[in-house]
């Protein structure tokens, strides 16, 4: 077994995997109506896209996730610095951040679509508050758990606290959240659908409670696929991101 | 310079308070050189992970306000002085325990200081590695000439690197009990201390009034 096949390996399994899956399709030993074949689900995607009635979903998710995206980390960002340096913030945040964490925080999406309407902005502030709270604990226990050789380092070294964040910190606090920047951006996605599941006009989730609601199982499966290969898309990219801004590791 | 002592006798404190890292208790600390030519080597080669060699020995140079284009050209030439020409753009993960430390020695030395503290610099390091970096310290402290004190538990550095050794008690409450001079000649091999006469006898004398200090509280070897 040399492991630098194991890609092909697992595409050749996967391959007979379909077979298997479409063959019992054609021979009637699935209800298409609970499990389409793959055929089925390709050309429902295929139609998807061949009409262009996709592109309106497909940017609306994609705004609703990269705008929580970018806004908890952010903020995240920003109240993990703030709760690490001052104590007081520390003290009142911490609690609300812990219980927050603590719960699904999805359970927030009705709550979003009675404060902030069926609109894009309940799915962003979904997608942030997922976002935000994993960021905000990732900066503030990173801040905390620096590690203290290199401060002590700088500090003989003549640096004064300028230097301390600038060659310390924020090198530190780069590396966790770029840790952690895959499981936010799946957060972000999860967000974003989520809340258009609930209620919205538009977007793959909303295309999702639709396909549920008329038993359209081939066109939900085909969105669950296309859901999986933008976030790996996104994946891909932040791994690019992760390599080179990581690249003393 | 060397400071040998018991566990907990406060070696490390000492240094400590020395470069400004902790306030003493009561008492002042008075160096006769100014805070910026003091220079100090831990233990752990603390560099930073995401800087290369040369940019982890110019980080000094930087807070002096050395323009970047020449705190690199010192960087390099004092890697190059540590034995580590070739090796300026590699990161701290892809250098072995030995290289960490030369840079780190680099890093301080390119700061010309006059007093060089050392806390327990080598005693991560295997020994062959070991005793070539002793060797290659020795050798450019004596050239630049600076002074170091060193902390050790290792007698047998502290014989070969100094000329003089303070020997602390058991803390708490620890102070100087002792002071030797060490009778072996200079310029000498650090390494190659131990094959002189004078030696063993000095190495013995220390051996015992350390075991005696040890000896003093049961609790302190529990803390070796």
């Amino acid at each position: 077994m040399n492991p630098r096949y194991a890609w092909l390996r697992q595409l050749i399994a996967f391959g007979i995997l379909l077979l298997i899956w479409e063959a019992a399709g054609r021979a009637d030993m699935l209800n298409p109506l609970f499990m389409p074949s793959p055929s089925r689900i390709g050309s429902a995607l295929y139609e998807l896209f061949s009409d262009g009635r996709i592109w309106p979903h497909l940017e609306a998710t994609f705004t609703a996730a990269l705008g929580g995206l970018v806004l908890g980390l952010v903020v995240g960002i920003l109240l993990g610095i703030l709760g690490a340096m001052v104590p007081l913030i520390a003290e009142l945040l911490e609690p609300v951040m812990t219980l927050l964490n603590a719960i699904p925080r999805v359970i927030l999406a009705p709550l979003f679509v009675i404060w902030l309407g069926i609109g894009l902005a309940s799915k962003v502030a979904l997608a942030f508050i997922l976002v935000a709270v994993l960021i905000f604990f990732t900066v503030f226990t990173g801040i905390r758990q620096v590690d203290q050789r290199l401060v002590e380092r700088i500090v003989t070294l003549g640096g004064g606290r300028w230097a301390l964040v600038r060659h310390v910190y924020l090198p530190s606090v780069t590396a966790w959240i770029l840790g952690n920047l895959k499981v936010a951006v799946g957060f972000a996605f999860t967000g974003a659908v989520v809340g258009e599941f609930v209620a919205a006009t538009s977007g793959l989730g909303y295309l999702l409670s639709f396909a549920q609601s008329t038993y359209n199982s081939a066109l939900m499966l085909a969105l669950v696929l296309l859901i999986m290969v933008v976030v790996l898309l996104i994946f891909a990219i932040a791994g690019r991101l992760e390599k080179y801004l990581l690249r003393w590791h | 310079m060397s400071l040998v002592g018991p566990s907990g006798s406060g070696k490390s404190s000492l240094l400590r308070a020395a470069i400004g890292l902790q306030q003493p208790l009561a008492g002042t600390v008075e160096p006769e050189v100014a805070p910026s030519e003091i220079g100090m080597l831990f233990q752990d080669d603390a560099l930073l992970p995401w800087r290369s060699a040369r940019d982890n020995v110019a980080l000094g140079l930087s807070f002096r306000n050395v323009p970047r284009k020449s705190a690199l050209v010192q960087a390099d030439y004092w890697l190059d002085r540590v034995g580590l020409a070739g090796f300026e753009h590699r990161y701290p993960r892809h250098l072995s325990g030995g290289q960490r430390k030369r840079v780190a020695l680099a890093q301080v030395l390119a700061l010309t200081p006059k007093l060089l503290l050392m806390d327990e610099p080598f005693a991560s390091l295997d020994a062959i590695v070991r005793a070539r970096v002793v060797q290659d310290v020795a050798t450019l402290v004596a050239e630049e000439q600076i002074s170091v004190l060193l902390v050790t538990h290792d007698l047998e550095e502290a014989i070969g690197l100094s000329d003089s050794i303070y020997l602390l008690s058991q803390g708490p409450r620890a102070r100087i009990t002792q002071h030797y001079q060490v009778p072996l000649p200079r310029p000498r091999d650090p390494v190659r201390a131990r094959m002189h006469p004078s030696f063993a006898p000095l190495y013995d004398r220390l051996w015992n009034d350390l075991s005696n200090e040890v000896g003093r509280n049961p609790r302190a070897e529990a803390a070796e």
